[in-house]
């Protein structure tokens, strides 16, 4: 689409494809809606309990991960893919590669998304957090980001600029790395279309799972936002940025260190010691570059502060910097052991990361869509006054969710922590420590609602903004000051051009692997760490019917699997966990949040009738309980037919069962079932629930805790 | 052989090897970025973003 323009020396005439940008930034506002609207819903759930109307489909459990995938896939990934289309092709001075490749990275990733926000509500999950989607939509996913791949590196190729700005820099990095992390945290093993087994167990799957998840915050949330942020921030400022120098330093540190990070959402577990302090190490080390990056950004404005002032797309910008800068204080900061201690599994966590969303991906999101709708519907933006009061009400909101989150997150840890001279927990029951940040949980939902109202500002303002658009949006022929590559190199020029590409690629490749390689593949040889002396049963087949429920419910949104060695904790919940009590685990449960109490240590300590009553209505057992109640579960029926097939796979992946248990694997769960439905006859429950999900998940609950040696 | 070199693995030695290896490669590339001559590359990549379009 690009050629030389003979009168005009040194110019290059290109046509930008700047309909899949705004495809991609309509999307991005649409899911921007259902994303913040399911956590508005959420977060009420919290804090009014009837609000699952006792439904399957509307419990917090099966909407949390809707949200987070929303919130991250949709909102972020099409905010993402915007910005990319759209500074891309400026910054190369080239159309994009394939017309034909954008719509379909275009609908395939909106198709990925409606089949998630249809499988999660149903329940169809891995159970690992951010990384929900089952099998067949895993590999839509990895299908689609190829063909967005192929379409990036195209256009990389066909540039007519000689020079990759540091913002392209940072796109293919995310691409590479995302595909990485995603192929290999999702490795799995299918037992029907609607089920599949992680092949990494235990602490294997929970290291994995992390240094997935958290560079799911580095290369997702963060490396193609900073890219964007070194575009838009100069564009809006119409200053270069501060230091182009310093971009180099921030970008190969930042992607360098980031990979390392992931072990301390492990901090205290049964994980390794040296994993664990890898993983403080790298994040305390994190503080540099990401300031850098940070002060790179808002410096820019230098000499022109007064912008701070009139535009709002500014206004957006220093405060989605600003909240970036915030977030990886605290970041590094969380990931000292002994403030970890206090902080993990609590709400401080949730807000830390709101911080990062709402603040940074939402506001610079935000500060993109102000940008690019009226140069690309070639109007007007239809109210700056409109654009301000947005930006003003969602910093609000922000500021409600994230006080509410973290005083609520102390409030818990200190009093979960809280020991008496005697040694005695001064809190023992875990519903007290509840009870008492309930009242934030309002608060929480108000920060969330604000957030919204100033979306739907957005909302409104985008749709006037367009509807005043001229009817004709057909692309333009501009012309561009460029080193046409066909004219000004020769063919070995023109080679030697793609080659720094690809030698750039493969740089970043080696910088994010050092890390990737050092921390994950050690673990994988699990001998190493797990003592075979320490005997474990594997769970019966009805305890792993259960487990599924356990999943597909998503108790692990509330409950964790994991007693750290934490003394308060030993007292509170017994030993320490060790890594063989997991070993067998597909996927790990350990959890990251606990708004109820860790459940590792479960089994036996209540009869089956409590169980039973507490999931039919937890108010039965503990009176100030804010968890839903789950009668669906009494009344429907459990599924054993793929029992079979689960067992056999297991056995296939080393769990010591025999051929028997593959072989009547049936039987056993049915006669297990028939056991636990008698004796909840003999203790009251009028029905016979042998058949029912419930007792898979008795037999589940109660075998917590109950395998290793004792 | 790979179980013989995850036994090296909490080596000190090999720790204090990799930590000059990366903190050698990060010195050397701020000399990189701060390599005589430089400035006027560095000048021209930070303006990349604002050159102008011109509608024909």
């Amino acid at each position: 689409m690009s050629a030389s323009n003979e009168s005009n020396p040194g110019f290059v005439q290109v046509k930008y494809n700047d309909e899949i940008v705004r495809m991609f930034t309509l999307a991005t506002i649409i899911w921007a809606a259902v994303a913040f609207l399911v956590g508005i819903i959420i977060a009420l759930q919290m804090a009014v309990w009837q609000l699952n109307f006792n439904t399957s489909w509307l419990t917090f459990g099966r909407l949390r991960p809707l949200h987070t995938n929303a919130a991250l896939f949709a909102f972020a990934g099409n905010a993402i893919f915007a910005g990319i289309y759209h500074s891309t092709q400026r910054l190369l001075k080239t159309r994009l590669y394939s017309d034909v490749l954008g719509k379909l990275h275009f609908w395939g990733w909106q198709f990925i998304i409606v089949l998630a926000a249809v499988t999660l509500p149903l329940g169809l999950s891995q159970g690992k957090e951010y990384a929900e989607l089952e099998w067949p939509i895993d590999i839509a996913v990895v299908l689609i980001w190829v063909v967005f791949a192929i379409n990036f590196f195209g256009t990389l190729l066909k540039r007519n600029e000689k020079h990759m700005y540091v913002s392209i820099w940072f796109y293919i990095a995310t691409i590479i790395t995302v595909a990485l992390l995603y192929i290999v945290n999702a490795i799995s093993l299918p037992i029907s279309f609607f089920k599949s087994y992680i092949v990494f167990a235990g602490i294997q799957d929970a290291l994995v799972q992390w240094w997935y998840g958290h560079n799911a915050v580095a290369f997702f949330l963060t490396t193609p936002f900073l890219g964007l942020m070194y575009y838009y921030m100069p564009k809006a400022a119409n200053r270069p940025i501060f230091s182009y120098r310093l971009s180099v330093m921030h970008f190969w540190s930042l992607i360098f260190l980031y990979i390392w990070a992931g072990p301390h959402h492990l901090l205290n577990t049964a994980l390794p010691e040296w994993l664990q302090t890898m993983g403080i190490v790298f994040s305390v080390m994190l503080w540099a570059p990401s300031w850098g990056g940070a002060v790179n950004g808002i410096l820019t404005l230098r000499g022109s502060w007064n912008l701070l002032r009139t535009d709002p797309i500014i206004k957006f910008l220093v405060a989605a910097i600003t909240f970036y800068a915030m977030g990886t204080f605290e970041g590094p900061l969380l990931s000292v052991k002994a403030v970890n201690s206090l902080g993990h599994y609590t709400d401080w966590i949730v807000g830390h990361v709101h911080l990062g969303t709402l603040g940074w991906n939402g506001f610079l999101t935000f500060a993109m869509v102000y940008y690019i709708a009226p140069r690309l519907w070639k109007t007007e933006l239809y109210s700056k006054k409109l654009a301000e009061i947005h930006f003003w009400i969602g910093i609000l909101g922000i500021l409600f969710y994230y006080i509410s989150m973290l005083a609520a997150g102390i409030t818990q840890g200190l009093m979960w922590r809280a020991v008496d001279a005697n040694g005695h927990l001064v809190y023992p029951d875990f519903v007290e420590t509840v009870i008492r940040i309930v009242p934030l949980f309002f608060f929480r939902a108000i920060g969330g609602v604000l957030f919204m109202a100033g979306f739907v500002l957005l909302l409104f303002n985008v749709y006037k903004t367009i509807k005043q658009a001229p009817k004709d949006l057909a692309d333009e022929i501009v012309q561009v000051k460029g080193v046409p590559v066909a004219v000004n190199h020769s063919e070995r020029g023109h080679r030697r051009l793609e080659g720094m590409a690809a030698a750039f690629t493969i740089l970043a490749l080696i910088a994010i692997l050092a890390g990737s390689i050092i921390e994950v593949v050690p673990t994988l040889s699990i001998s190493k760490y797990v003592k075979t002396e320490n005997k474990v049963e594997p769970f019966t087949p009805l305890e792993l019917a259960g487990r599924n429920i356990y999943i597909k419910e998503g108790c692990f949104t509330c409950h964790s699997q994991m007693i750290r060695t934490i003394h308060s904790e030993e007292l509170r919940y017994g030993a320490a966990s060790t890594i063989e009590e997991s070993m067998y685990d597909r996927p790990f449960q350990w959890g990251s949040k606990r708004t109820g109490p860790d459940l590792a240590r479960l089994g036996k300590k209540y009869p089956d009738l409590w169980h039973y009553m507490h999931m039919e209505n937890p108010r039965a057992v503990i009176k100030e309980s804010i968890m839903p109640a789950y009668p669906w579960l009494i009344s429907s029926k459990v599924d054993f037919g793929n029992l079979g097939k689960t067992i056999s796979l297991f056995k296939k992946l080393g769990v010591p069962y025999s051929d028997k248990d593959v072989a009547g694997a049936i039987t056993s769960a049915k006669t297990q079932a028939l056991g636990i439905a008698a004796r909840l006859k003999d203790q009251g429950v009028k029905e016979d629930v042998s058949d029912k999900k419930i007792v898979a998940l008795i037999a589940y609950l109660q075998a917590l805790g109950q395998k290793g040696e004792k | 052989m790979k179980q013989q070199a995850l036994a090296h693995f909490a080596d000190i030695y090999l720790i204090a090897i990799a930590f000059f290896l990366f903190l050698s490669v990060f010195i050397g590339y701020i000399f990189w970025v701060y390599r005589k001559g430089s400035k006027k590359h560095y000048d021209y990549l930070s303006q990349l973003p604002l050159q102008e379009e011109k509608r024909t």
